[in-house]
């Protein structure tokens, strides 16, 4: 009995210093949020906060021009239009390379991996500059060789998600594309042979054997990539709403939206309280889709 | 030729053009940034833009290198960036071997814990984070970084490691202690040769986010002496307003060399090492 508390305490003391850094880094700043979500602490009230219950996510849920729900909406129509874009691109890009006739299939592959080999702010400050700038940026250019009229692309809601949108996909393609391959390689061809045999059509034989043979080997890294596109920060922080640099136009991811409030309004109890509701909703789906698996292992 | 054969072979040329189009559309943002970091300042409002620099010069390479302070930045970041790696190594690979080997209690409950809490997104930490490292004097410094570096990182690096750890038969190390070897020799000598793979791709993936990571270091960094290369790269940005674009270019290219570097000598290991648990699926 004495030696297994001695294990017990043995194995607590090995991973000791990697469970200090993770609680110190991990868990205290999701119950400090916590508790800082419950008070009113603002930039009035640095020291001298007092606590005022759920006020915070009363303001948060129910008052529907706070910002939060329509930030929430606009995050949720982002995720899925991402997702579905994604999905169809990379299983159409992965599709055509996997044709065996295609001779230098493996040189496309590497240079399409390339979004995702580049640091990805820089590639964001980059399409920023580059692309979307009005003065140089090439879309203004091209706009200008058109005799169109110069646009701000970053400027109004509609066509900042759209661009935004445009650069995930961008970040995103490279990665679906290489699981996708992976997958399709995995199938037997023999089912095909015999499809062909039956006169089955492409799209008859992709319903019935590509999709359903590719599922569950892309399903974990679907879920994931759900993950970071609701988590998405970065794209829409660098491309519209860095400080000093905002370009004006209101679309928001509650990532952005709970930034914005904590570092630029200085609203710290309320950011607080959107911090908690998003870790709710990333827990609840997270506890659906990923803890069945790895928690067995 | 038989009519099916022109068939094929004119199909197979019209995919051949759709992916050289789309190779290089994929690469336009960058070839434009190379393009305009090798081009005199002068050309650049000019609306005859082609992709090769018509007065190509190195000035801008040299303004980057020599003129700013990337040369700081650069071993800031080497600095921040070894030394997460190691410690996150130092950390994870223990308590990894602890978690793969041993049953205690608490040890189910703390690993499924640790997937969940790590779902909160790190951006959303910083407010508490920043009123945690304060008061201890670690804000604008190197060794608050570090540790909320190796923090962020530590769940991932203890269940890739621990995944890996899995997969190792126990045989091998049983026969080690057979022999009398100690619970470190056999970790040291045994384990750790073995998990080789797992143990490359978590020290590539935290040294890539060390590397990358921007809003913590343009947060807590002050005074341009301290800037990590993201940091750095933040403040030369060309908004509309100010900065040298071409400046920038080139210094977003310096940048990213490295890692490019690193992701394709590594492709293979990056791309098993993080699709295995989904081939396994």
């Amino acid at each position: 009995m004495k030696s297994r508390k001695r294990a017990t305490l043995y194995s607590y003391a090995w991973s000791g210093p990697s469970l200090l850094l993770i609680g110190l880094m991990v868990v205290f700043p999701i119950l400090y949020t916590a508790y800082i979500s419950l008070t009113n602490m603002n930039v009035y009230h640095w020291f001298d906060f007092t606590i005022v219950g759920l006020d915070n996510y009363i303001r948060a849920l129910f008052v529907f021009d706070s910002g939060f729900l329509s930030a929430l909406l606009a995050t949720i129509l982002w995720t899925a239009m991402s997702m579905l874009f994604q999905l169809v691109i990379a299983f159409v890009l992965a599709s055509l390379l996997n044709i065996q006739k295609l001779r230098f299939r493996k040189l496309y592959k590497t240079v399409l991996m390339f979004p995702w080999a580049m640091p990805g702010y820089v590639s964001i400050l980059l399409w920023k500059t580059g692309i979307f700038n009005s003065q140089f940026g090439l879309l203004n250019q091209w706009m200008e060789k058109l005799g169109l009229a110069a646009a701000r692309w970053l400027a109004s809601d509609v066509s900042a998600f759209i661009c935004c949108s445009i650069v995930n996909l961008w970040l995103a393609l490279p990665f679906m594309i290489m699981i996708m391959d992976g997958a399709l390689q995995s199938i037997d061809r023999s089912y095909y042979e015999s499809a062909l045999l039956d006169g089955a059509n492409w799209l008859e034989r992709t319903r019935s054997i590509t999709v359903p043979a590719i599922r569950p080997i892309i399903a974990p890294a679907v879920i994931i990539t759900i993950f970071t596109t609701f988590k998405q920060f970065d794209v829409v922080y660098l491309l519209t709403q860095q400080a000093g640099a905002k370009t004006g136009s209101g679309f928001h991811t509650i990532l952005t939206y709970a930034y914005e409030n904590a570092f630029i309004t200085n609203n710290y109890g309320y950011s607080s309280a959107i911090s908690i509701i998003i870790f709710v909703l990333l827990i609840a789906f997270s506890a659906r889709y990923q803890l069945r698996e790895e928690g067995d292992r | 030729m038989s009519k099916k054969k022109w068939k094929e072979r004119l199909s197979l040329t019209a995919l051949n053009v759709f992916f050289i189009a789309l190779c290089f559309a994929t690469l336009i943002p960058i070839l434009y940034a190379v393009s305009v970091s090798l081009n005199g300042q002068n050309s650049l409002l000019s609306s005859d833009f082609s992709f090769i620099p018509k007065n190509f010069t190195l000035d801008n390479y040299r303004a980057v290198l020599f003129g700013e302070d990337i040369m700081t930045w650069f071993k800031n970041t080497v600095i921040l960036a070894a030394v997460t790696v190691t410690l996150s190594l130092a950390v994870a690979v223990p308590a990894a071997y602890c978690f793969s080997r041993r049953r205690f209690p608490g040890r189910r409950a703390i690993l499924k814990c640790l997937v969940l809490l790590n779902s909160f997104p790190a951006v959303l930490s910083m407010f508490a984070i920043y009123r945690l490292l304060r008061p201890m004097g670690l804000v604008n410094s190197r060794v608050g970084l570090i540790l909320v570096y190796t923090g962020t990182m530590a769940v991932f690096s203890l269940w890739n490691t621990k995944g890996y750890f899995d997969t190792i038969p126990v045989e091998i190390e049983e026969a080690a202690r057979m022999d009398g070897a100690s619970d470190m020799q056999v970790v040291v000598r045994i384990v750790m040769p073995l998990a080789k793979p797992s143990i490359v791709v978590t020290a590539l993936m935290v040294l890539i986010y060390v590397w990358n990571e921007y809003i913590y270091a343009t947060t807590f960094l002050t005074g341009e002496a301290n800037y990590t290369l993201a940091a750095g790269l933040n403040a030369l940005q060309a908004t509309e307003m100010t900065g040298s674009w071409p400046v920038f270019a080139a210094a977003s290219i310096v940048v990213s060399l490295p890692v490019l570097v690193i992701f394709f000598l590594c492709q293979k290991h990056m791309t098993s090492g993080l699709t295995a648990g989904g081939v396994k699926g």
